[in-house]
C-alpha cells in the first residue's frame, strides 16, 4: 500500500532533477548574465530547480524569448502581502479558537484508580 | 552587492548573526532536553526520542514566530532593523531545524509500521472529515515543504530569475505555512491536557504574531489626487538624508529623498530583495537599503561602479501653489531624472 501522496511527490522530484540537469547545463548561463563564471554557487540552487521545476521552466522560456519588463522587477505584490498577513493574523485566533473549544477530555486526564488484578486461573485452564 | 554569484555574501555581521543563531537553538535544545527529561511524568514514560522531537518542535515554532515578528517590528521600531539584517539565514536554519522534528517524529512513531514510514505518514490517518481527530501531520508535513521551498529559493539568483513579482508571491506562502504550523500544533500537541504551559506558550506567540500584524499592516503616506500625477504632502519637510515613503494606486511604492536641499523619487523596493529603500537612508551620497546596505545614486537609482543594480526613478515636480507631486508612472531602472530644490517656508508659494 502507497500513499498516492508520496507517489505524487517522487515523481515530481524526479522531473525536477531532470529539469535542473538541463537548466544548468543549458540555460543558466544564457539568462542569468550574473551567473556567468560563477560555480559555487550552482550546487545551492539545485534543491530550488528540483522543487518548483515548473516555474523553472516558465521562466527559462520567458527569459530566453526577451518577453521580459525590466522594470516589473520593482513591482512586488505589495496588495497581496497585505491581503496574506490579515488573512494570516485574523485566521491564527480563529484555529486556536476551534481546536482549544472543540478539545475532547481523553482518558489520560481521568484520575488514576486502582482496578483489581485478574483473577486467577483456574489449573484446568492453563492445560493445552 | 552584484557582479558574480557566490554561494553566500559573507560578511562579518553575517558570521556574528549566523553565530548567534546557531548557539541560541543549541542553547534552547539543550535546556529543552535537561528540563524535558527532568519534568516527564514516570506514569506516562516519554521516550528520548519523542523529547527530541519535541525540542526541535518547538524551536522551529519560536524560530519561525519571530521571523514573522521581525518585520512588523522593524517598523514599529528601527532597532529591530539589524534582526531583519540576516533573515533569511534565519529561515533557512528554521527548515533544517523543522526537518530535524519531522525526523524524529517519523523514525519513532511510524518505525514499525508495515509500510514504508512517509507512506504511513500519510495513511496512518485519513479523518479529514472532522476538526477533532484531524490528520494534524499533514498540516505539518504542508509547512515543513512550504518551509523548504522557501529555503530553496532564498539565494539572490532566485530573486532575480524569478523576478521580483513572483519571488514575493512565492515567498508571500510563509503566511500560509505559518497558519498550518500552528493549525498542526493545535489539532496535534494542544489537544492533550497534560502541558498547559504550552499551549498558554504556544498561543500567546501565534497571537501575538497576529497582533503584530494586525497593527502595521498598513503603513505609508498615500499620495493625494488622481491620474499620473499625485501630490505627496509633506515632501519639503523631509530631514536631509531621509526618505518619505509613498503609496502609489496599484500598490506600488515610491520613495522621495532629500539631499542637499534637493528631492528626487526613486522606486521603494531594492533591486536585492525589495527591501524598503524610503526607511534607509542617505550614505556616501547614495541611498542605502536598511535590510542589505544596497547603494544607489538618487539622481539615477544606479548603484555606484563596478556594482550593476538599477531601481526605476520617479519624476518630481512643483505645482503652482508649492506642492510637489510624483509621476505614478517609474521611469525605466536607471533613468537619470532631475531634482527639484525644496521649498522653504520663507520662499513658500502661497
Amino acid at each position: 500500500m502507497t500513499s498516492s501522496i508520496v507517489t505524487l511527490g517522487e515523481i515530481w522530484l524526479i522531473a525536477g532533477a531532470v529539469v535542473a540537469g538541463g537548466f544548468l547545463l543549458l540555460g543558466l548561463d544564457r539568462v542569468e548574465p550574473n551567473a556567468r563564471g560563477a560555480y559555487g554557487f550552482r550546487a545551492l540552487i539545485i534543491p530550488g530547480l528540483v522543487l518548483i521545476w515548473p516555474l523553472v521552466l516558465w521562466r527559462w522560456a520567458v527569459l530566453a524569448s526577451g518577453g521580459w519588463d525590466e522594470r516589473r522587477r520593482h513591482a512586488p505584490p505589495r496588495r497581496a502581502q497585505a491581503a496574506m498577513a490579515l488573512t494570516m493574523a485574523i485566521g491564527l485566533p480563529a484555529i486556536l479558537a476551534s481546536a482549544l473549544i472543540l478539545r475532547p477530555s481523553w482518558p489520560g486526564d481521568a484520575p488514576a484508580v486502582l482496578i483489581a488484578p485478574p483473577p486467577a486461573l483456574s489449573p484446568a485452564s492453563t492445560q493445552p | 552587492m552584484s557582479v558574480a554569484y557566490v554561494p553566500v555574501q559573507w560578511t562579518r555581521t553575517k558570521w556574528f548573526y549566523d553565530a548567534v543563531l546557531i548557539v541560541a537553538v543549541i542553547v534552547y535544545v539543550a535546556a529543552f532536553l535537561l528540563i524535558g527529561s527532568a519534568a516527564a511524568d514516570h506514569s506516562r514514560p516519554v521516550d528520548g526520542a519523542i523529547t527530541n522531537a519535541r525540542a526541535l518542535g518547538t524551536c522551529a515554532f519560536l524560530m519561525l514566530s519571530m521571523i514573522l515578528a521581525i518585520g512588523p517590528l522593524a517598523r514599529l521600531d528601527r532597532r529591530f532593523l539589524p534582526l531583519l539584517y540576516n533573515r533569511r539565514h534565519f529561515g533557512v536554519l528554521t527548515a533544517f531545524v523543522a526537518l530535524g522534528h519531522a525526523s524524529f517524529v517519523i523514525d519513532w512513531y511510524f518505525a514499525f509500521s508495515p509500510v514504508p514510514k512517509l507512506d504511513a505518514l500519510f495513511l496512518a490517518n485519513t479523518d479529514i472529515g472532522h476538526l477533532v481527530g484531524f490528520p494534524f501531520e499533514w498540516l505539518g508535513a504542508l509547512a515543513l515543504v512550504t518551509m523548504a521551498i522557501l529555503a530553496a529559493t532564498s539565494h539572490d539568483f532566485w530573486l532575480s530569475f524569478l523576478g521580483a513579482p513572483l519571488w514575493k508571491a512565492l515567498h508571500l506562502a510563509i503566511y500560509p505555512a505559518y497558519a498550518s504550523t500552528v493549525g498542526h500544533i493545535a489539532l496535534g500537541a494542544l489537544q492533550s491536557a497534560e502541558n498547559q504551559t504550552f499551549a498558554i506558550v504556544a498561543s500567546a506567540m501565534a497571537l501575538g504574531v497576529a497582533g503584530l500584524h494586525l497593527v502595521t499592516w498598513r503603513s505609508g503616506s498615500p499620495a493625494a489626487g488622481a491620474g499620473d500625477w499625485l501630490a505627496v504632502p509633506g515632501a519639503d519637510g523631509v530631514t536631509d538624508g531621509r526618505g518619505l515613503v509613498v503609496d502609489l494606486p496599484g500598490g506600488g511604492r515610491a520613495a522621495v529623498f532629500r539631499q542637499d536641499g534637493e528631492l528626487a523619487a526613486l522606486s521603494n523596493f531594492c533591486a536585492h530583495q525589495n527591501g524598503p529603500l524610503g526607511e534607509g537612508r542617505i550614505l556616501d551620497g547614495c541611498v542605502t537599503c536598511p535590510w542589505h546596505g544596497f547603494q544607489y545614486r538618487l539622481v539615477d537609482g544606479r548603484s555606484p561602479p563596478p556594482f550593476t543594480e538599477k531601481v526605476p526613478t520617479h519624476d518630481l515636480r512643483r505645482r503652482d501653489d508649492g506642492v510637489v507631486e510624483i509621476r505614478v508612472t517609474p521611469n525605466p531602472p536607471g533613468t537619470l531624472t532631475t531634482p527639484i530644490p525644496i521649498s522653504t517656508p520663507a520662499e513658500g508659494v502661497a
